[in-house]
């Protein structure tokens, strides 16, 4: 549900529009030595970066991990019967094969997929064999299996015949997954699915060794035995001894606690892949809790990039100053959206002109210099970040458009006066339902800094509301749960993860998604009376919640081979959502923001992750991994 | 029952006016003792200051015409990443990393560690000193009973106690336990309180186990006296002295307790300025090291405010005991 990836920080958010520029402008943004995009990059060296917290949800399991940090290191280490180029902006939002040796054919109904594998790809160590279908067939097995915990098999329980996510072991084969020789993979869709590609594109979809992964069956245990099919591998895996259960010990390549390092896998050929880059001999990721020691040692060229860690505003102060230094600060668009989302069964937020007003009052200005100005981000004027719906809105669709984006009393308080909440029709608030909100936020910045201005706009219209600043998590865990009603919450954000509009429409707008605890549809968009009573709460009489549902399966239809029609339609549905439902005051479509030392010749963001692109990046350190 | 009730009042001290004579001197022994602690006397002056500045807070923002939560992000933040701007003619200590004055939310902060001080400081003292004091008196099982309750207390750990309770009182406008609890300034106050009663407790209950066996007491019991009779009238003015010493000295480690929470973020939310969430603003994403006046303004006065305590607490401590010394 995007939610694992949505709490990690949000470092990548930034980074896309700049790059855009960078890209017209002939990749001025890259630094003083990535300029040059004519001669291929220097081979070698050692791509050194450190992190604060990998934040691995599931151990570094591809089966099951869902953190955007393992998914840039995956593109190293795995390949994906479809994959991206992992590089920024919507071209690297475009997906080619990998693993498959062509576009898979698609049968006429859109309900069978056949793909070629590209023939002799070799395991890395210590398998040293070919990988076939039925490795691709078992990762799938993996992430129907409950035990194992695959965070977003949603994308493919239901969707895949026979795939229920319900299975006690991996041994299970799935009835709409064939594999009728080593070269060829079949699968039979239960509905069309236009973004059925985009899934195969995903980590845990990549091919795992039977026998290997056999033998670990619990959810995370496989995250220190990952066996390479990709351009790099851990470091030590050729030391693994495979001969039995027993005798495999972790590889020394991954220590949870402290790194991870990536060496060049002796088997990849790299004839076989069109995709990658893979100019460093090696990829290393260090803990450094320290996140001030990870900017100036960036700065002074002993690490040679930040990952997801975002630079304090002192930090951007002196890289957006300095003229020497700017050339180093990459800001990409993370597609990703923050929002204030609004509770449409509490009041008064079960009221749309209310939910209008907060639109129309909001200072997403004032939100935007807490977070740090545009290097950040940009003031979002709709739900979906533009460019995963490829700009179908434009860049002027601002139906809450105000001056300086200060937000515009007059017109709150004109949109105010229709609600029933405000008795006396002076644009004010002044029902009981207007007072003693809570308001569920972090307890970090940007979050605190953006509180003091969302409590003084919402002020204005009469709204007066009580902060509750929480960690991240238990911010997150308190708006999941239908039954805590919260009616207005700021901690929450979303990002995509794969490059389609479904990703964010499905778990966020469809009814049909809406759970008892862990929903992400935090309004509560297209609740039925039924699922109210299910989940403990009621809907206020009077009050009729709207559905996109039917919109969302209409838009969903449409292959997106025909990404025109589908991101037309998305589009569309966003632009309701804007003016008819309101579920949300989208404030930020973020950017993240990678700061990269003097050794490195080459960056590159990966879009498909959110951060950099391990494989398309280039260094000039000179230092190899003993 | 009120003649030998009468006589006990006087036993002790064995004559009308000795007693009378004794009392004054002790009492000017005390204010003399006191006035001589030069320190002491600066803290106590410091400490006046700051309770004035504390009750003119409104006065300030009146003056300065900024609220202590007025954004005022055009002024007071630059335009491009919005690092705040630094002391001028209007914002005295400078404005905070969304455009607020220093100035006024300092004095507001007054406000806050101050309450927060002597209301957890003065629960605390009335849960210690109750319970110490029937501990200390009744002993036997209600002793250990009491006892192992201070044990149990404190050992809890705090910090996470604090953030488990901040999480689950958020899901309601009116708190937990009935609106009883609310993140933010009422929980703060009840989890300083909640730890601090069981030192306070120890030092009343070790005292009061010695004074129960002093002849007064003898005395007392043997004229018919009751326990909380005995309790309220003989041991509690004997305790008097070593509970203010220790109310005094808890106050400043309390409000730093209470930055201290905040500081971690359980402590008060954004929208009441207190001393230390402006520290710990401050501190949030290094802005103090472009921002020094967000640190040091309310730094200076959590430092004045605590060592004015602690020297008061030093000098009356002197002063009322000095066998102590």
């Amino acid at each position: 549900m995007g939610k694992r990836r949505q709490s990690v920080r949000l470092v990548g958010l930034a980074l896309a529009l700049a790059l855009v520029a960078a890209a017209c402008g002939g990749g001025g943004d890259e630094g003083s030595s990535g300029g040059n995009q004519q001669t291929a990059p220097e081979k070698g060296g050692v791509l050194r970066t450190a992190i604060s917290d990998f934040g691995f949800t599931n151990g570094f399991d591809p089966t099951g991990e869902y953190v955007a940090v393992a998914f840039t290191l995956y593109g190293a280490l795995t390949r994906t019967l479809m994959a991206t180029k992992h590089i920024a902006d919507a071209a690297g939002n475009e997906i080619f094969p990998d693993l498959a040796a062509d576009a898979p054919e698609i049968s006429s109904d859109g309900l069978k997929y056949t793909f070629k594998l590209k023939p002799n790809i070799k395991w890395g160590p210590p398998l040293d064999r070919n990988i076939t279908s039925k490795d691709v067939a078992y990762a799938f097995q993996r992430i129907n299996t409950a035990p194992l915990v695959a965070q977003y098999g949603f994308y493919y329980f239901g969707v895949i015949k026979g795939m229920d996510g319900k299975a006690k072991s991996p041994d299970t084969p799935i009835s709409g997954i064939e594999t009728p020789d080593d070269q060829t993979i079949i699968f039979n869709l239960e509905k069309p699915t236009g973004d059925f590609l985009q899934r195969l594109g995903m980590a845990a979809t990549a091919p795992i060794p039977e026998e290997v992964a056999k033998c670990f069956k619990k959810a995370g245990d496989y995250g220190r035995y990952v066996i390479s099919s990709g351009p790099y591998m851990l470091q030590g895996s050729d030391k693994l001894d495979i001969s039995s259960c027993d005798s495999m010990k972790p590889i020394a390549g991954f220590d949870p606690s402290k790194s991870i390092t990536l060496v060049r896998n002796p088997n990849y050929d790299q004839a076989t892949d069109n995709l990658r880059g893979n100019y460093v001999d090696g990829i290393s990721m260090k803990i450094d809790t320290n996140i001030d020691d990870i900017f100036s040692q960036v700065e002074a060229g002993t690490l040679d990039s930040s990952v997801s860690d975002q630079p304090p505003k002192p930090v951007l102060q002196k890289y957006l100053t300095d003229q020497n230094l700017k050339p180093n600060l990459h800001s990409n668009s993370g597609d990703r959206t923050w929002y204030i989302t609004m509770n449409w069964i509490t009041p008064p937020f079960d009221d749309i002109h209310v939910r209008k007003a907060a639109n129309w009052i909001m200072d997403k200005q004032g939100i935007l210099q807490a977070w740090g100005g545009t290097t950040f981000g940009d003031i979002a004027t709709h739900n979906l970040p533009p460019i995963v719906l490829a700009d179908k809105l434009g860049s002027d669709y601002n139906p809450y458009g105000t001056e300086g984006n200060r937000g515009d009393e007059a017109k709150a308080k004109e949109e105010m006066k229709q609600s029933k909440y405000d008795t006396n029709k002076d644009g004010v608030c002044d029902g009981a339902a207007c007072s003693n909100l809570v308001m569920i936020n972090r307890n970090v910045t940007p979050w605190t800094d953006a509180e003091a201005v969302v409590v003084a706009s919402l002020k204005k219209i009469g709204i007066s509301v009580k902060p509750r600043e929480l960690a991240s998590s238990a911010a997150y865990t308190t708006i999941q749960t239908v039954k805590n009603k919260i009616p207005i919450a700021l901690n929450a954000g979303w990002g995509k993860d794969y490059a389609d509009p479904y990703a964010f429409v499905g778990a966020l707008f469809d009814g049909r998604s809406i759970i008892a605890t862990g929903n992400t549809n935090y309004p509560l968009i297209g609740l039925t009376s039924e699922q109210a009573s299910q989940f403990g709460v009621s809907i206020p009489s009077g009050v009729t919640i709207p559905s996109v549902d039917a919109d969302v399966d209409a838009c969903q239809k449409i292959p997106n081979t025909d990404a025109d029609q589908r991101n037309q339609c998305f589009a569309d549905l966003d632009k309701k959502l804007m003016e008819e439902a309101v579920p949300w005051v989208p404030y930020l479509w973020a950017k993240n923001i990678t700061v990269t030392g003097k050794t490195v010749t080459k960056f590159e963001f990966d879009q498909f992750s959110g951060y950099l692109s391990v494989t398309q990046m280039a260094v000039n350190n000179k230092e190899t991994i003993s | 029952m009120s003649q030998p009730a009468l006589e006990e009042q006087f036993e002790p001290t064995a004559g009308d006016t000795v007693a009378a004579a004794r009392a004054r001197s002790s009492w000017e022994l005390f204010r003399h003792r006191f006035r001589q602690d030069k320190a002491a006397m600066a803290g106590a002056i410091i400490l006046v200051i700051l309770a004035l500045l504390a009750l003119a807070a409104p006065l300030f923002a009146k003056i300065t015409g900024h609220g202590p939560n007025d954004l005022f992000a055009d002024e007071m933040l630059t335009a491009d990443i919005g690092l705040p701007k630094g002391p001028n003619s209007k914002f005295w200590f400078g404005g905070d990393s969304v455009g607020r004055d220093v100035f006024v939310r300092t004095m507001y902060g007054a406000r806050t560690s101050l309450t927060v001080a002597l209301v957890a400081t003065g629960v605390a003292a009335l849960i210690g000193v109750s319970l110490g004091m029937i501990a200390g008196y009744r002993g036997g099982k209600t002793d250990t009973f009491i006892s192992r309750l201070i044990d149990i207390v404190l050992s809890m750990p705090i910090l996470l106690l604090a953030i488990g309770l901040a999480s689950v009182c958020s899901i309601s406008p009116n708190g937990c336990l009935g609106g009883l609890l609310q993140p933010g300034l009422s929980l703060v106050i009840a989890i300083i309180a909640l730890f601090t009663w069981p030192n306070m407790a120890r030092l009343v209950r070790g005292q009061a186990l010695g004074l129960r066996e002093r002849e007064f007491v003898e005395a007392a019991r043997s004229l018919g006296a009751r326990s909380p009779r005995i309790m309220f009238k003989e041991l509690l003015p004997n305790l008097l002295a070593p509970i203010v010493v220790y109310a005094t000295l808890l106050i400043p480690s309390n409000i730093l307790f209470e930055a201290a929470l905040s500081f971690l973020g359980v402590g008060v939310p954004q929208s009441t300025p207190s001393w230390g969430r402006m520290l710990s603003d401050a501190a949030a994403g290094q802005i103090f090291t472009v921002a020094w006046w967000m640190m040091l303004f309310p730094g200076l006065f959590l430092l004045a405010t605590t060592l004015s305590f602690n020297l008061v607490g030093d000098g009356l401590r002197d002063a009322l005991g000095p066998s102590e010394r």
